[in-house]
């Protein structure tokens, strides 16, 4: 059976949020924010475990894929994602049991299987051309799939899952969302954190809970953020956001970033991320909704039976009117095309703005 | 009975606005919207806004360049809401100016005027920080299901916020759909709140999800059929603020300029005489600072329950 989504209804989302799937990943996110505690970037453990280097491989010949399909159709002109993205998606999806054969030997075919769909949609989606919350927790899904089937050991490797292999992740989304302008999907606008991480801001806030110097309202202090910005996660959100967005400050074009940046205490903000993370990411449907369950993580009883489709790379994946799909959560589905701030950036340096008239 | 004039000052400073009086806004405005049609009847002169998107500021910009609600009609082609950072002021704004001057706005639904996507898209997360529950935000929805469809501007200038539907090739047959309430996942009321225009041949499915996309064939089908010139939408950015299409056909008008506070776009709205002559009103975003220097952010409110 390969991974399927089942998340339908409220009724549904009451069984997961209740059940012992959940915990026991939401408990390997923590595990992992707990294990950065007053760790800078740098600062990760030594030696690196095979299997962290195994999946640092994996996640280079994803960068090599990267590098492979530049944008050439619109490149000037269109101001949304870019179709070329399709192409990099399309290349993952063929190689990723090849890749993690490569990488993880000693998995068997059938959790081969299970774990490359959480492989491939760790990018983006392949029709909306978007990223959001729920591809980063496609990821986070695939290296609690390798955790599952004994590839990483949570004593060992949990410092470096994260200050290796998900900043090496998040450094590869960077590239994705810069190259192909991909756009942010289920943007809250104004009233989200980031257009498209939230974990990067969970860990960053853990990583700073023991720093004597820097305080959440540090994030206003454009010398600091550049100072730290390679060092802590959070402070390299900051920096990528102030870089993208046009407008003048933080205050302007990022208030939940702000106010959060009036907690007094980073143990404060790393507690509230958690249950931010909780409610805001595992507890919304238009979000999980996508979520595949598999062997690695069993759905719970009494879900909704699984759609008709599995996913198979097709473009009808995803596809909104496929009977039983959720359309009264119309949310993060039915995805609402919104430009990205990089676009808009980039826009803006290649054409003068139009001369008003009245 | 309310005083209008006060709470139209309050919001055009982006003051918080009793919750009561929140409540008593929205039922008034009920009653005065569920006595209009699907497709609301306006003459000329009258200028059209598109997407506005809880920019209060920019809203305030486009009132000044265009005449002023005291002076000019309107037409907003929906979208008040979500993505910005006075969604309910902008909304409570037009209602108010709906209440004072009943014959001079006209406000149309757009999809982002439903519970589904106000509850993702920003507009449900930006009530609850303000008030600390969702009341207002419900009150806020009960209206929503009350605005009109679309437009006709002296039977000649068809207004929608999204565009066509395969299902309804005349505007009386738009008279006919019950309206009030939440914009169903398909069929025609969907589609006019979730089409776009396309170079297509024929109807097309929307990378959107919702709606279709539709060609210059359907557009002049529906120009020949109902014996209109032009159909005035809105609900895609244009960078240029807006957009011409199909010999000039159709327009798309977007009203919110530097979208998200960071699209860097300029915004529109487009004023027709009474020979049905258009002209543009181009506007940039308002900047972030006010005259006197003071950053144009909301007030602080209560931190929001995760970070207590």
């Amino acid at each position: 059976m390969l991974p399927e989504k089942r998340l339908l209804t409220p009724d549904d989302m009451k069984l997961w949020e209740e059940s012992p799937t959940r915990a026991h990943f939401t408990k390997f996110i923590i595990d992992l924010a707990e294990s950065v505690k007053g760790h800078e970037n740098s600062q990760y453990k030594e030696p690196i475990s095979e299997s962290i280097n195994s999946m640092m491989n994996l996640l280079s010949q994803i960068k090599d894929i990267t590098q492979k399909h530049p944008v050439i159709k619109d490149a000037d002109s269109s101001r949304f994602g870019k179709v070329e993205f399709r192409d990099f998606y399309d290349e993952v999806s063929r190689n990723s049991r090849k890749i993690l054969r490569s990488e993880f030997p000693s998995l068997t075919d059938e959790q081969l299987e299970q774990l490359s769909i959480y492989l491939d949609e760790s990018w983006g989606n392949k029709r909306r051309i978007d990223y959001g919350s729920g591809h980063e927790l496609n990821f986070m899904c695939l290296l609690y799939g390798l955790y599952s089937y004994g590839i990483f050991n949570l004593s060992n490797d949990s410092t470096n899952l994260v200050l290796k292999v998900f900043i090496e992740y998040l450094k590869i989304m960077r590239i994705l969302e810069t190259k192909y302008w991909l756009e942010p999907a289920g943007s809250h606008g104004v009233w989200g954190l980031d257009d498209y991480h939230f974990l990067p801001f969970l860990f960053g806030a853990f990583q700073l809970t023991t720093h004597k110097h820097l305080k959440p309202i540090s994030i206003h202090n454009n010398e600091l953020v550049e100072m730290f910005a390679h060092r802590y996660l959070y402070f390299g959100c900051i920096a990528f956001i102030n870089k993208v967005k046009s407008s003048a400050s933080l205050r302007w074009h990022s208030p939940m970033l702000d106010d959060i940046s009036g907690v007094k205490t980073w143990s404060k903000v790393a507690e509230g991320m958690i249950k931010m993370y909780k409610a805001e990411v595992l507890s919304k449907l238009p979000i999980m909704q996508h979520f595949y369950f598999s062997e690695f993580l069993p759905c719970p009883d009494g879900v909704s039976p699984p759609r008709g489709h599995i996913h198979d790379g097709t473009d009808k994946d995803d596809e909104c009117n496929f009977e039983g799909h959720v359309h009264t959560t119309w949310g993060d589905c039915c995805g609402i095309k919104l430009p990205s701030a990089i676009a808009a950036t980039e826009m803006n340096k290649k054409h003068h703005k139009p001369i008003p008239f009245d | 009975m309310m005083d209008l004039d006060k709470i139209i000052a309050s919001l055009r400073d982006g003051k918080h606005i009793p919750e009561e009086t929140v409540f008593r806004l929205c039922l008034n405005s009920q009653e005065l919207l569920m006595n209009e049609g699907n497709v609301t009847q306006v003459d000329t002169p009258v200028t059209i806004c598109g997407d506005i998107h809880g920019q209060l500021h920019d809203l305030l910009t486009l009132f000044e360049k265009s005449g002023g609600v005291e002076k000019t009609r309107y037409i907003f082609l929906g979208d008040f809401v979500d993505r910005g950072f006075y969604s309910l002021e902008s909304f409570l704004l037009l209602l108010c100016y709906k209440l004072r001057y009943p014959d001079r706005i006209t406000l149309i639904r757009g999809n982002h005027e439903t519970r589904q996507i106000t509850k993702v898209y920003g507009f449900y997360d930006e009530v609850v920080r303000k008030y600390g529950n969702s009341n207002v935000w419900r009150y806020c929805c009960e209206v929503f299901d009350y605005l009109s469809l679309g437009a006709i501007i002296n039977n000649s200038i068809f207004c929608v916020h999204g565009g066509l539907s395969p299902d309804m090739t005349t505007v009386d047959e738009i008279r006919t759909i019950d309206r009030k309430q939440e914009v169903p996942h398909e069929g025609a009321m969907c589609d006019l709140l979730w089409s776009d225009p396309e170079d297509v041949d024929t109807w097309s499915l929307s990378p959107r999800g919702a709606g279709f996309l539709f060609g210059k064939r359907e557009v002049d089908q529906f120009l020949e059929k109902n014996n209109v010139e032009l159909i005035a939408r809105a609900h895609q950015l244009v960078m240029e603020g807006y957009k011409e299409m199909f010999d000039g056909g159709l327009v798309t008008v977007w009203s919110a300029p530097n979208y998200c506070y960071r699209c860097g776009n300029v915004a529109a709205v487009l004023k027709i005489d009474d020979d049905l002559n258009r002209e543009y009103t181009i506007f940039e975003a308002v900047q972030a600072q006010n005259e006197v220097g003071n950053a144009i952010i909301p007030t602080k409110k209560s931190q929001m329950d995760y970070f207590l």
